[in-house]
């Protein structure tokens, strides 16, 4: 196996972007880690494409095919990746792995989705498509709707209790704020989403005892990055940062199968797969993106992967230990939280922000001083399907 | 009006006895291909639930209660639950459950589990 790095990343702001067509975004997002890369006029040999819902949303199919054409990269070979909320992160392990294998030198891979031309009604029903059909889908059930009874176990199990819950919203919303690619960018106030009795009409319940803004918006984005061997990347005069680690794990789709239902095993086995791979442990990470999608999902990850015991996530957040100069500072980005979560683009946008943090690209509100290794956790289904990755800049 | 049989089946797999809802070509813990057809008995104990206020498409009403619960024979299944309200649930209570129309799709009803608070 090669050692692999990426040359290039790109995305572009995600949000509401009605102006823009899937194909669009994507081209765009691509261009930008191409020109980041130094190949703005150059072919790859192959392209990924990281996306959920086309064929739902947009009533277009074969994407991937239909990116290379208008980014003239034609005969590049070309494949769209499915992999529910974790498309981003499927199609970024089946780059490396074509590149690692010394089968392709160099790949653009690219997540996009474009889920704000649906209403709400249907968006939240696309999203639902990925639980079981007759033991789930069929009574209506959604992903918020799973986070909410994932939530009242942990809370009863754990004693996660709602001012834990707030502390990530508060910061990853504080986080989006400085991000110019976020989708929120508006800092939240305690008192006004708890405190106050306004916050029964500001911050009402959305899946209970989930509010709306343990949530994460239905967002339109792309996000790329361009990858190629170790040893084709010597004369890059950015700094390089490797993929050192991936990992991979599933685990039931109906959650009541879980003998432990609080127990998210594929986050776990990923993540310790990753840090095997890479020879690190989780306490040498210094930055890390994990899949908040529901604020839960951030203090039970961060449990999960290793940074904190189990019961212990939800505290060390109200402590700031994963703020900017904290323990380990989480989604510096605003996360899915604030920057946004369009499905197939979320696994690319994390790698891209964390390839910024080891690159030192960022403004010091942001930036982990001397960040050298990150991690990343992309979660699918209901954690019916994760991917993990380890990244380390490498010294050149 | 008579009640409606509730129309799922779990699967006992006959080499290590674990029971399994939905369906699974092999036995989750032994591989085995071998299953004993079990039908959900008794009343059931809610495990978790929730309330969900941003309804997904085919679903014209302002929330919808949902919860997971473990019949007396031990299946577990999703349902939705018959409650005016959240505060009327806790974890662990007994909950009563029925076959009755959860959605309608393309003019006609469908079918599933449903739980109503026995407490």
């Amino acid at each position: 196996m090669r050692d692999v790095v990426i040359i290039g990343a790109g995305m572009i702001p995600f949000g509401r972007r009605d102006e823009d067509t899937l194909t669009d975004m994507l081209a765009y997002a691509s261009l930008k880690a191409l020109d980041d890369a130094g190949l703005g006029d150059k072919s790859v040999d192959a392209v990924y494409v990281g996306n959920m819902g086309s064929g739902i949303l947009q009533h277009q199919s074969s994407i991937a095919s239909s990116l290379v054409d208008r980014l003239s990269l034609l005969p590049a070979a070309a494949d769209t990746v499915e992999n529910g909320p974790a498309s981003g992160g499927s199609a970024v392990k089946n780059g490396l792995l074509a590149v690692a294998s010394g089968y392709y030198d160099t790949v653009l891979v690219v997540g996009g989705e474009k889920m704000r031309e649906v209403t709400g009604w249907r968006a939240t029903d696309f999203v639902a498509t990925m639980t079981h059909p007759e033991a789930e889908y069929l009574y209506g059930i959604t992903l918020p709707g799973m986070a909410g009874m994932f939530t009242r176990l942990y809370m009863e199990k754990y004693g996660v209790t709602r001012e834990h819950l707030l502390a990530v919203s508060i910061k990853n919303q504080e986080m989006g704020t400085l991000n110019p690619y976020a989708h929120v960018e508006m800092a939240l106030d305690r008192e006004g989403i708890f405190d106050s009795p306004h916050a029964v009409v500001n911050n009402p319940v959305s899946a209970d005892p989930l509010h709306l803004y343990d949530l994460c918006p239905v967002s339109d984005g792309a996000a790329a990055i361009v990858i190629c061997p170790l040893e084709k990347a010597k004369k890059m005069t950015k700094p390089l940062v490797r993929i050192a680690g991936f990992g991979q794990a599933t685990d039931t789709h109906a959650l009541q199968e879980r003998d432990d239902p609080t127990d998210l095993k594929a986050v776990t086995l990923a993540a310790q797969q990753a840090f095997e791979m890479a020879k690190l442990k989780p306490s040498d990470i210094h930055v890390a993106e994990l899949h908040d999608a529901f604020t839960i999902l951030e203090i039970a990850e961060s449990e999960h992967v290793g940074f904190f015991k189990k019961g212990e996530g939800g505290k060390a957040a109200a402590a700031g230990k994963t703020r900017l100069g904290g323990q380990i500072p989480i989604n510096l980005s605003g996360g899915l939280k604030a920057r946004g979560h369009p499905v197939g683009a979320t696994g690319v946008a994390q790698i891209v922000d964390i390839v910024f943090q080891l690159r030192h690209e960022l403004p010091k509100t942001r930036q982990v001083k001397n960040a050298q290794n990150g991690l990343t956790v992309n979660f699918g289904g209901f954690g019916n399907n994760v991917l993990a990755f380890v990244l380390r800049r490498v010294e050149q | 009006m008579k009640q409606k049989e509730i129309a799922i089946t779990a699967y006992k797999c006959k080499k290590c006895g674990k029971l399994h809802y939905p369906f699974h070509d092999r036995c989750l813990a032994c591989k085995q291909r071998e299953f004993e057809k079990v039908k959900p008995e008794g009343n059931a104990k809610l495990l978790t639930y929730t309330a969900i206020f941003n309804l997904p498409w085919g679903f014209d009403q302002r929330y919808l209660i949902i919860g997971v619960a473990e019949f007396d024979n031990n299946v577990k299944a999703m349902g939705q639950i018959k409650a005016d309200s959240i505060d009327q649930l806790k974890v662990g209570m007994k909950v009563k459950p029925s076959w009755e129309p959860v959605r309608v799709q393309y003019g006609e009803d469908v079918y599933g589990l449903k739980f109503e608070p026995m407490e």
